[in-house]
């Protein structure tokens, strides 16, 4: 399993245009073979103003490393990017409203950051291909280069084994709060980048626990789960 | 970062005591510091990494420490620590924790944990005890000293006067002139023998007409009333009002080593409890008793706002219930003429023990010195009739299981009461010993001592040493126990749909009652107050030090718990119960109560060890 995504990184790096691409690629190759208990991964969450890629935009980013199975607060962080416009109604949602996105950074540098901060960590998100998609409309205004972002999807995770012990699941039951309750995880009252970055890290911990001896579970395996 | 963004993490840690005296800053810090991890049962136990110390909090889930012998050490949950010890020691970790049940925990480093030691003296002193492991220290929480609970050691004055039994009169009255002192103490043989006062001077002396020349011993008070040094000044003051004596002589080990005169106790502060009782004495009549007994609850109050030791606020007002119970005989012993026999009214249960807390209700009988003839037994029916009723009227409701002098089963003579107790003791029934164990709490509240001490002596010569007994009455007392569970930390009664709480008194303080009960019985001890038969346990070297600190400490904490939580509802206007509710604790106190809840359940272990293995 690792070696076909550790092939995979290694072609897109050799087909992509830019530096910076190139090796945000290869810093990703030995991050697929290792096992959880040693991995450094990072959990990502975004707060958009929509769920549309094209139309929306990202109000913040937050990022959490795990280290070695632990998360690491002391290198907990969160950027809020100006938006073009107006959060509108989705203030309503991610509590986050226009005047604080004046201390916010461009999406320029946001997108720099996030790029450093991740080099070499693959990311964790809960519903990942929807925070991917964004982050790579994202990088390609920012780059002009078209990326790839690999990441650990909490939610494919529970999805599957759910369907292992059932036929239909219910509406709402993969939502991120459903399934921390089910690994009698707390429940987290405030709603940030940060926070639910946190609860999603803290999912996966717990699914990686789950799942039987960390120090054999790759990466790989938890990449591949679709 | 910007701690606030982490809000669910920084508002658990800083409802977490000792973190919860952290400055802001230094909570955001320590925060900030965290790492977080996930132990599933799976795993079994939790890696802890010899050469990497550090305080790791549980947020959710439970474990246990085991020593490296397997030896239970801790239940952990919710706000629980573990691993400090290695950090404070320094030495490498030996223990290990199991997981129970899933859980989250936070990583806090060494270097921020000296941090915050450095920061918080209360944080460094946490730990501290916590390592120290010890529950005396932990649960000894220092109670406010009330005028009334004051020692008599506090009021004294020390030093006493003294003068040879055999010197004259006008030696003694010299002596006194000198010392400025309206008392001395006669001494024979380094042994106090009487007690010589100025009144003595001027009525046995000089209004006799008698001479200086005369020896003291011919005028002083021989064997006079005298109390300890770590007695209460309320019970001096009881002394004195119920005798009429202004001179205590203060005696440790025979050794008299002060005075206390009434003008010491008036120094003081005039005391509602003390009022209370003059005001109880001083009534005439069942109604006009009745209204001053509607101070009690107020009393109670004040002394529960007082943050008095629950101890001590149970002896004050079982002394009320006791003067009550005495005045209310001598009224009726008024209208109905003296009584043609000697008695002793008896107080069984939370009066006998001198534990009474709110809505007590009646315990008591009877004991006769001989057979009653027909008049003598009306005598004593209208007798008691009249003074459980006036009890009742007082606020100390009829026993609901009828244990009560007004009924002619628990009237009985000397002889009677020794055969019924005998047949507790000699063939032991299960359910007859569970309603007797009350019994065995006894005490007289009104009577001469030696007819009480005729069947107490006989009583306890009975159950002194008797396996068969004390198996049964352990048995008994096993049939309850703390409400500690498995892994959850306390389990609370249901009532329907209502969760009524932890029963502080049936499985707290009754336990506790049980176990110094059986101690004491199998001891022939007299006491029967529980912090004063664990006490006399642990002079007798029938109980070891350390645990006898611990279960007197257990049951002074659970009182206290028990009272504050009275106050707190008659203050909200809840019906009193002994129902308290966890959640409205902090993680400390409920930590204690933990404590003191495992200290109960380890003396359960105890007396089952030693009184029923045989069996």
């Amino acid at each position: 399993m690792g070696f076909v995504l550790r092939s995979q990184l290694c072609w897109r790096a050799f087909v992509s245009r830019s530096d910076v691409t190139k090796q945000y690629y290869r810093s990703q190759m030995p991050a697929v073979s290792q096992v959880f208990s040693e991995a450094s991964l990072m959990a990502v969450d975004l707060e958009m103003t929509g769920l549309d890629t094209h139309s929306d935009q990202i109000l913040s980013i937050g990022l959490i490393p795990i280290e070695k199975g632990l998360l690491q607060l002391n290198r907990a962080e969160q950027r809020l990017i100006q938006i073009n416009g107006s959060v509108g109604h989705s203030a309503t949602i991610h509590g986050i409203v226009d005047h604080q996105l004046q201390a916010g950074v461009s999406l320029d540098s946001a997108i720099e950051w996030f790029m450093e901060r991740t080099r070499g960590k693959l990311l964790v998100a809960h519903h990942s291909p929807l925070d991917l998609g964004f982050l790579q409309v994202a990088i390609k205004q920012v780059t002009g280069e078209s990326i790839k972002l690999l990441a650990i999807d909490t939610l494919a995770i529970e999805r599957k084994r759910l369907l292992r012990k059932q036929d239909v699941l219910k509406e709402g039951t993969l939502r991120l709060g459903a399934c921390r309750a089910r690994y009698g995880l707390p429940v987290y009252a405030a709603h940030n980048a940060l926070v639910d970055a946190l609860a999603c890290g803290e999912l996966l911990l717990a699914q990686a626990s789950a799942m039987g001896d960390t120090q054999k579970l790759t990466i790989g395996e938890l990449l591949s789960v679709k | 970062m910007d701690a606030s963004e982490l809000q669910p993490i920084t508002e658990f840690i800083k409802a977490q005591v000792p973190f919860d005296t952290l400055e802001l800053a230094t909570l955001e810090r320590c925060c900030k510091s965290l790492s977080v991890g996930y132990y599933s049962k799976l795993s079994a136990f939790v890696p802890l990494d010899e050469s990497h110390p550090q305080l790791y909090i549980v947020r959710s889930g439970a474990f246990e420490v085991r020593d490296n012998d397997g030896e239970l050490l801790d239940r952990l949950g919710e706000g629980d620590y573990f691993g400090f010890p290695s950090l404070l020691s320094g030495e490498k970790v030996s223990n290990r924790v199991r997981i129970l049940e899933d859980g989250l925990v936070y990583h806090l480093d060494p270097d921020t944990f000296d941090y915050l030691r450095v920061e918080s003296r209360q944080f460094d002193r946490f730990f501290n005890r916590a390592f120290a492991k010890r529950l005396r220290h932990q649960t000894r929480f220092k109670a406010k000293e009330l005028t009334t609970t004051n020692r008599v050691s506090s009021l004294m004055s020390g030093d006493p006067l003294v003068i040879d039994v055999n010197a004259t009169v006008s030696d003694a009255a010299r002596k006194m002139r000198s010392a400025r002192v309206s008392s001395v103490l006669v001494i024979d043989n380094n042994k106090l023998s009487g007690i010589l006062t100025d009144r003595d001077l001027r009525n046995r002396v000089l209004a006799e007409g008698l001479e200086g020349s005369l020896p003291v011993h011919q005028a002083m008070t021989t064997k006079p009333k005298t109390l300890t040094s770590n007695s209460l000044v309320f019970e001096a003051m009881l002394l004195m009002s119920e005798h009429s004596i202004h001179h205590l002589p203060i005696v440790d080990d025979e050794r008299a080593v002060g005075v206390l005169t009434s003008t010491d106790i008036l120094r003081g502060q005039s005391s509602q409890p003390l009022l209370l009782i003059g005001e109880i004495e001083r009534q005439n009549d069942l109604e006009s008793l009745i209204g001053v007994s509607k101070q009690i609850p107020l009393l109670l109050q004040n002394l529960i706002s007082a943050d008095a030791r629950a101890e001590e606020i149970g002896r004050v007002l079982t002394s009320v219930t006791d003067a009550l119970t005495r005045r209310l005989i001598v009224l009726n012993q008024q209208i109905l003429g003296e009584a043609p026999m000697a008695f002793c009214w008896l107080a069984f249960g939370s009066q006998g023990r001198q534990d009474q807390a709110a809505c007590s209700d009646q315990d008591n009988g009877l004991l006769l010195a001989h057979e009653p003839d027909e008049a003598a037994a009306g005598y004593f029916e209208a007798l008691t009739k009249a003074v459980c009723n006036g009890l009742d009227r007082c606020g100390y409701i009829y026993c609901p299981g009828d244990i009560m002098a007004q009924n002619p089963k628990w009237r009985l003579t000397l002889s009677q009461w020794q055969q019924r107790f005998g047949k507790w003791v000699n063939t032991p029934e299960p359910k007859a010993l569970m309603h007797a164990s009350i019994f065995f709490d006894m005490r007289s509240v009104y009577g001469p001592s030696s007819l009480f001490d005729s069947l107490q002596d006989k009583v306890l010569a009975e159950t002194k040493d008797n396996d068969i007994f004390l198996a049964g009455m352990t048995n008994n007392s096993l049939l309850e126990s703390p409400p500690l569970g498995f892994f959850k930390q306390f389990v609370l009664e249901r009532d329907g749909r209502e969760v009524k709480g932890i029963d502080l008194k049936h499985k707290g303080n009754a336990l506790i009652n049980d176990i110094a009960r059986v101690y004491a019985l199998s001891a022939g001890i007299k006491e029967v107050n529980t912090a004063k038969r664990i006490r006399a346990l642990m002079e007798s070297n029938i109980i070891n030090r350390k645990d006898a600190l611990n279960l007197a400490d257990a049951h002074e904490f659970i009182a206290h718990m028990r009272l504050s939580n009275q106050g707190y509802q008659y203050t909200h206007s809840i019906e009193l119960s002994n129902y308290l509710k966890p959640q409205n604790l902090s993680s400390l106190v409920r930590h204690q109560l933990r404590d003191a809840f495992k200290v109960v359940h380890d003396a359960q272990a105890g007396i089952k060890l030693k009184f029923t293995r045989t069996f």
